[in-house]
């Protein structure tokens, strides 16, 4: 290899292995020194666009991954036995409605349901579990909760909060969601959005010295946790105006 | 996250035989990092980066029963999530055309990268270079791969991505000749 293929081949990949390319800049110090500035170059450009990882995207990656898989389980269960037992679901039906008509006659339905309980036990739980939450300027609050709701569904957009004080996604007992807290005059209101199936309807109620409410939005469901009913109420009347998804 | 701290080099890993979803956080480990410089680079904006690098996860996830081999595992991730990029660039292009033509010190600082002068002159003569250039010499330094996998990527010959290889080097040394300050340690024509 003469001195011009070698700088040739050395334009095209510096860390070429070839014998003659290895052989010849072991023996060309001018050629060795080229090669040696070429490599400079790219490692300098490498250098020049490193940057650090969100330190939440891997959680959110793999969160992804978790959330479509449930879905693809629910999809397959739901849709299987329906064709192969259609009759066996109706007669399950029949005995499901009519055993809810007598449980609403003996006054069963004054309880919270099983899905609400998870739901709200699932935040006070991780309420609990993190007593100090980090309160974030506004700008990086809503840029973060933009990105993690897009995450989710990237037609689901957040208006910008200027009392949005945290946004994160969390653990919170059986689920994971976005979990976040806006300043009110009241003091400070947490809420969530757990992505999955929406409750019926929304649910007002007190649990464990909260004041909180089960709402069903598109995609799964917002859970408020307040301490007093007034910022309960301010809260969701900025969220109802926030939330919104671009279709 | 599955803790792989532990695990064995990539390389030997055994993908056919494996778990889907451990296959998939080892994906995620061994790749991620490398993803979103590449994805930041070519969005040139962080929150699109992070939509098309999750969007291509989820992609990988969903196909993931082809991946047999892990060292082809890296390339395999990288399509997927160029042609993802160019699906969702295309879509939304009007919203980031200004941010394409983006390219002060201010920029660099939002985006997390080195704001040095002499960084910000690579960047630019990075950007510089003629599209059919740049991808592979990205694909070469930033993202670690061979001219054979380029060539595997591109759908081109390997003789064609070295020849793109060796005009991108030789634009960029001159563009940088221009340019850049002397102690880049790049060494004049």
């Amino acid at each position: 290899m003469n001195c011009l293929d070698f700088k040739r081949l050395a334009l095209s990949d510096p860390n070429s292995r070839e014998h003659s390319f290895v052989e010849h800049s072991g023996s060309c110090p001018d050629c060795l020194k080229y090669v040696g500035g070429v490599r400079q170059m790219d490692a300098d450009l490498s250098n020049s666009v490193e940057v650090e990882m969100p330190s939440d995207l891997m959680a959110r990656l793999q969160l992804n991954q978790e959330l479509t898989e449930e879905a693809e389980t629910l999809a397959m269960t739901v849709a299987n036995p329906m064709k192969r037992y259609a009759m066996a679901a109706s007669l399950a039906l029949a005995l499901f409605v009519a055993g809810f008509m007598a449980s609403n006659q003996f006054g069963a339905a004054n309880s919270i349901g099983e899905d609400y309980e998870a739901l709200l036990s699932g935040v006070v739980e991780h309420m609990n579990e993190q007593p100090i939450t980090p309160v974030w300027s506004a700008q990086k609050a809503n840029s973060n909760a933009n990105t993690l709701l897009a995450s989710y569904d990237p037609d689901m957009k957040l208006k910008f909060l200027s009392n949005l004080q945290f946004s994160r996604v969390c653990p919170m007992g059986q689920y994971k969601g976005l979990h976040a807290s806006l300043e009110t005059a009241d003091g400070q209101v947490t809420f969530a959005y757990i992505k999955g199936e929406s409750v019926g309807e929304l649910l007002d109620a007190g649990y464990e010295g909260y004041v909180s409410r089960v709402k069903p939005v598109r995609g799964g469901n917002l859970i408020i946790m307040s301490r007093t009913n007034k910022s309960l109420e301010e809260a969701d009347s900025q969220l109802e105006k926030a939330m919104y998804w671009d279709i | 996250m599955t803790d792989l701290s532990n695990e064995p080099d990539e390389e030997q890993v055994n993908y056919t035989m494996m778990d889907k979803k451990r296959k998939y956080a080892l994906l995620i480990e061994a790749h991620s990092k490398d993803l979103y410089k590449y994805a930041l680079w070519l969005c040139k904006d962080k929150h699109m980066a992070e939509d098309v690098m999750q969007e291509a996860f989820l992609r990988a996830w969903k196909s993931l029963d082809s991946l047999r081999e892990a060292k082809a595992a890296k390339g395999w991730l990288f399509t997927i999530f160029r042609r993802e990029h160019a699906r969702q660039f295309e879509r939304k292009q009007f919203q980031y055309k200004d941010v394409e033509s983006m390219d002060t010190i201010e920029d660099s600082h939002h985006m997390g990268y080195d704001d040095r002068p002499e960084a910000f002159a690579l960047r630019n003569a990075l950007k510089r270079l003629p599209q059919d250039y740049r991808e592979p010499l990205e694909m070469q330094v930033l993202g670690g791969f061979s001219c054979d996998e380029i060539a595997n990527i591109l759908d081109i010959s390997s003789s064609a991505v070295m020849t793109r290889l060796f005009r991108a080097r030789k634009k960029m040394r001159q563009i940088l000749g221009h340019e850049s300050a002397p102690q880049l340690g790049v060494v004049g024509e």
